[in-house]
């Protein structure tokens, strides 16, 4: 119980006056960041690092988590509101976040982001606080083999989000995958598929990239041609009622929170894992198990929650990896965890009993981050939608500024903004013949995770598969790679199994 | 007839059809650069991955084709326009102008790029006046400027123009107190951008 | 389109303006934020320095304009030195080395990058140094105690070897070893140095080459425990762990370099703000302090010795590497 004392401290020292004005102006700058495409919690917190060397390292702390999770509150307005990822974790919160908003729900899809992300906060703090040194135990034991068969299962789960062209959808899929191997082999150090030469390609394709090519440019290049231009959003009120049916909406999500919470805790625990594969793995698991899994992808709220109350429970999560294991699961913890460094504080198994008070202030800040940044969201929900008025011809050119200096940003290389044009336009017309998109995003986003982990797995078993299966050698990623298969497997049996059922029943 | 009619959906199916399949081709081809063998003695070699997986590239879109051409896609029997004319149009503008843009920022500069930009695209998509399309296309590159320059620090390509912001920066970290700054940032942002929505209000 | 007209006369003017009004002669100090590259991600040794010289300067002021760290890991440092090198001349440009400076030129020459002519050493901070890991309760290394049962272990048994990726320091040391004492290992990479000592405490590796900073946290929680320090004598952070030079093997010696160049073609006026800039940094007491207790060496070297310095250590470089192949 100590420890809960201390994270009550946490929580009462972030709501002194001083404090509370940081996390609130914190959580605006997060939102901000956040909601710009291209740049994501990393950028607010990088600039905010050398300010810590200013204030007291406890108002640091609270100032950093405040921005981490505006950052992630960010991300869905922007998926929402523009159709365009504001940051990596709000992929999945596009598939449903903007035909959502097309239909003219917004206001639905904004509460539904802002609810999800806040339970999927609260929950996460519940489970590390209660938890946390145990699973840092499983956190680390969780080694190469395990993480390649979770990265099997996650695409497993994503079996349903194709097309319903076959061909077409897997090859959406392998293009995802090939893409993703360009840049260095982590595992033989050479540059594979440097085409022609351009130093650019050394660093690979961010997935950000393809992200914004295709939900950026891709989609505005679709809209215009529905529209010829000529669009005219519909007038959205803002009245009490509106915001009643919004939350009533929510009744009907309990599912995906559930789904969301603890599933993107347990992936957030694990190192190298973090909030992105977490928000795509909840969605796809999310939709596999609704009832009504048909309607994903054209507009559910469940479909908004899944990835936002996962992400937000991710990002706590993979706090506990960067404190006990010193191992960064996203780029903007490996600069947080740069900063504990200039403070003076080791991340490793001690740093829960020698510091304490860090760690639990970190917590407890969060937390009240999470709530501040809830309120802040609902408030403002009137402001975000003011985008919709904004006519089409004034709000196009704007988006592809924020597209340009989007792709521009996270590598500082305009190689990646002639990339993301080119994703656009090939994005575009391969979705005007029925290549599903999203695939190839997932793919982009797993497929270097998984082939790490794949080669050095087989690296460990001299090139045996058996790694993955061995029951007692490694029950952790048996285990799951069986679960994968099964999932796998699952909706290839779903047609057979009601056909049989329907006979039944006529016979 | 135009050159939009005589592009079916059809015709632009296999065309893409056919195009992938060249494209996974030359990625194979480049894949195997690398050593793409994986045996026993030796670890997966760097180009086994992106090779297979540009083979399986290939026999999807193979496998489109064998679709189209037995007509068992809905596409390969579709005679109607890929895209109709002016559509065409709009999406051509905005591409080219788009490919401009991405030039000019890397000679000019994103900041005077973005001006130019945003005043051509304004002007050819909206009904905005030019006072509108001025302020707009000024005040945008400065917001930009402010938020990526001065708050985030992240410093965006400024090509030929850089010396032109030299005085800037030294504004920016000279010792200047806070007050002045923010007299600046009023003077900059809030009053073009205050006028931009006094012009939507009333000029139209 | 008029409009398009007059704005392009006022950029036209606009500039001619400020070209005029630069080229006057003053001592040089930055006219915008200084970029500093750092050829690895983030998280890593080399993005902590950085990170920490841009924290020192902003903090004194030390600087009129503030330095931009910016992370190019592309291609082991081939994408940031590519960047360099194309920055010729650029006065607002600076890169912090890691040994991957030394190697990237030589396994990838299809990039072009001349060492010697691409770049303006500066001046070297520091040198981090290696160490012999193994985890406390590692099941294959059980019964270690010294250097020496390691090798014997390592003789006759196929060790696993977490390292920070192929053709990084960490395998050419293991190179190195494998000619001196007659032992291979297998070799697994990892993205990081964090997640090789993670690697290593969670069982997966038998053995790692990290930096002191790198394994901090499991050595202070014993997890983990050092046999061997690759310097001539021992380090104050470690004051249990033996240097090489005690156990009799000077020639395993090996550092990493934490060293700051310039683009090639900058003036000499150019070259002395930096280096001086350094060296204010350098003689920081917070920049000291952190650094020691880190386990780090402060060896500051400039002018004619870093030269030297830096031909001898590509020359050597060279050579492990052509051992290794």
């Amino acid at each position: 119980m100590e420890t809960v004392g201390f994270l009550l401290d946490g929580i009462f020292t972030s709501l002194q006056w001083f404090n509370l004005v940081l996390l609130i102006f914190g959580c605006l700058i997060g939102l901000f960041v956040g909601a710009m495409p291209g740049l994501g919690s990393v950028n607010g917190v990088a600039i905010l690092i050398p300010i810590t060397f200013i204030i007291p390292p406890t108002a640091a702390i609270i100032f950093l988590a405040a921005v981490y999770y505006g950052a992630m509150y960010g991300g869905a307005i922007s998926s929402v509101m523009l159709g365009i990822p504001g940051a990596s974790t709000a992929v999945a919160t596009v598939f449903d976040g903007r035909p959502l908003a097309v239909k003219g729900e917004a206001m639905t899809a904004l509460t539904a982001a802002a609810v999800g992300s806040f339970v999927g906060g609260t929950v996460s703090v519940i489970l590390f606080t209660l938890f946390a040194p145990p699973l840092a135990e499983v956190a680390l034991r969780f080694n190469a083999p395990e993480t390649f068969a979770l990265m099997v299962m996650a695409f497993a789960t994503f079996v349903g989000l194709g097309g319903d062209d076959v061909p077409k959808t897997i090859f959406s899929i392998l293009i995802g995958l090939a893409l993703s191997t360009i840049g260095l082999d982590l595992i033989t150090g050479k540059p594979r598929l440097i085409f022609f030469n351009i130093p650019g390609f050394l660093h690979g394709i961010n997935f950000l990239v393809l992200a914004i090519g295709i939900y950026g440019i891709g989609e505005m290049l679709w809209t215009l041609e529905e529209t010829k231009g000529k669009v005219q959003m519909s007038k959205l009120s803002v009245n009490m009622k509106e915001v009643g049916r919004a939350f009533g909406a929510l009744k009907k999500t309990i599912m995906a929170m559930n789904i969301g919470s603890f599933l993107g805790f347990f992936v957030g625990i694990l190192p190298a894992a973090g909030a992105t594969p977490a928000s795509l793995m909840s969605y796809g698991i999310t939709k596999q198990l609704s009832k009504n899994s048909k309607e994903f992808g054209e507009g559910v709220p469940a479909g908004v929650v899944a990835p936002e109350c996962a992400n937000n429970s991710a990002s706590t999560g993979s706090m506990l990896p960067m404190l006990t294991l010193g191992i960064p699961g996203s780029p903007t913890t490996a600069i947080l965890l740069g900063g504990m460094i200039l403070w003076g504080l080791t991340p490793g198994p001690l740093l829960f009993t020698q510091e304490p008070e860090f760690v639990w202030g970190l917590i407890g800040s969060l937390y009240i981050a999470n709530f501040f940044t809830l309120v802040l969201n609902i408030a403002l929900i009137p402001a975000f939608l003011m985008v919709l008025r904004i006519p089409f011809a004034i709000l196009a050119p704007v988006i592809f500024v924020l597209c340009v200096t989007g792709g521009y940003a996270p590598t500082q290389s305009l190689h990646d903004v002639w990339l993301m044009l080119l994703f656009g336009i090939a994005g575009y017309i391969l979705r005007k013949l029925d290549y599903p998109v999203a695939p190839a995003v997932l793919s982009i986003v797993l497929g270097p995770l998984a082939e790490k982990a794949l080669r050095q797995s087989l690296i460990l078993s001299d090139g045996s598969m058996g790694i993955f299966f061995d029951i007692s050698e490694k029950p952790i990623a048996a285990v799951i790679m069986y679960i994968a298969i099964v999932l796998l497997i699952m909706p290839a049996f779903g047609p057979l199994y009601r056909r049989f059922y329907k006979k039944k029943q006529t016979a | 007839m135009s050159i939009t009619n005589k592009i079916t959906v059809k015709r632009a199916e296999i065309a893409v059809a056919v195009i992938l399949a060249l494209c996974s081709i030359a990625l194979m081809i480049k894949s195997a650069e690398n050593r793409i063998t994986w045996n026993a003695e030796e670890n997966m070699g760097a180009g086994f991955l992106p090779f297979y997986l540009s083979l399986g590239m290939l026999i999807c879109t193979i496998l489109t084709i064998i679709k189209f051409v037995l007509k068992r896609s809905p596409q390969s029997k579709d005679d109607n326009p890929f895209i109709d004319a002016v559509a065409f149009k709009f999406i051509a503008v905005t591409i080219i102008s788009l490919v401009v843009l991405v030039l000019a920022i890397g000679y000019l500069g994103i900041y005077f790029s973005l001006i130019f930009f945003l005043a051509f695209y304004l002007r050819y998509f909206s009904e905005k006046s030019i006072a509108f399309i001025t302020i707009f296309a000024i005040t945008t590159p400065i917001l930009t400027f402010l938020f990526f320059e001065w708050m985030l620090k992240i410093p965006l390509p400024q090509g030929i123009s850089e010396p032109l912001f030299y005085p800037v920066y030294d504004f920016m970290y000279g010792g200047f107190s806070f007050a002045v700054k923010m007299i600046f940032i009023i003077l900059t942002v809030v009053l073009p951008t205050a006028l931009v929505f006094l012009t939507t209000r009333f000029i139209k | 389109m008029s409009i398009i007209k007059k704005l392009a006369l006022v950029v036209v003017s606009l500039s001619l303006v400020a070209v005029s009004s630069v080229s006057s002669a003053k001592p040089f100090s930055p006219k915008k934020p200084v970029e500093l590259i750092i050829p690895a991600g983030q998280g890593g040794g080399a993005d902590e320095i950085a990170r920490l010289v841009q924290g020192v300067i902003e903090k004194n002021d030390y600087a009129s304009k503030p330095v931009i760290p910016i992370n190019k890991s592309g291609g082991s440092g081939g994408e940031a030195m590519t960047y360099v090198k194309k920055k010729a001349g650029d006065e607002h440009t600076l890169i912090i080395t890691l040994n991957n400076v030394l190697t990237t030129p030589v396994n990838q020459p299809e990039l072009g990058i001349d060492f010697f002519n691409d770049f303006t050493p500066l001046a070297r901070l520091i040198t981090d140094t290696f160490l012999v890991w193994i985890a406390t309760e590692g099941k294959n290394t059980a019964g270690v105690e010294t250097f020496d049962d390691f090798i014997d272990l390592a003789k006759g048994n196929g060790l696993v070897m977490g390292g920070t990726g192929s053709m990084s320091e960490d395998e050419l040391l293991l190179g190195m070893m494998r000619g001196q004492f007659g032992f291979d290992a297998k070799y697994v990479p990892y993205s990081g140095g964090g997640a090789v000592a993670k690697g290593l405490v969670g069982g997966e590796s038998d053995f790692t080459l990290n930096n002191p900073s790198e394994q901090m946290g499991f050595y202070q929680s014993g997890d983990s425990k050092a046999l061997v320090m690759m310097t001539p004598e021992r380090n104050p952070a470690f004051p249990e762990v033996p240097s090489s030079y005690e156990l009799g093997y000077p020639d395993l010696e090996y550092y990493m370099m934490r060293a700051f160049m310039a683009p090639a073609g900058i003036d000499a006026e150019v070259e002395k703000y930096y280096t001086g800039l350094l060296h204010t940094v350098y003689h920081d007491d917070e920049f000291q302090t952190f650094n020691i207790d880190d386990g780090k060496l402060m060896s500051w070297l400039e002018g004619f010795g870093l030269k030297d310095f830096l031909a001898i250590e590509y020359e050597k470089h060279g050579e492990i590497i052509k051992n290794f192949n």
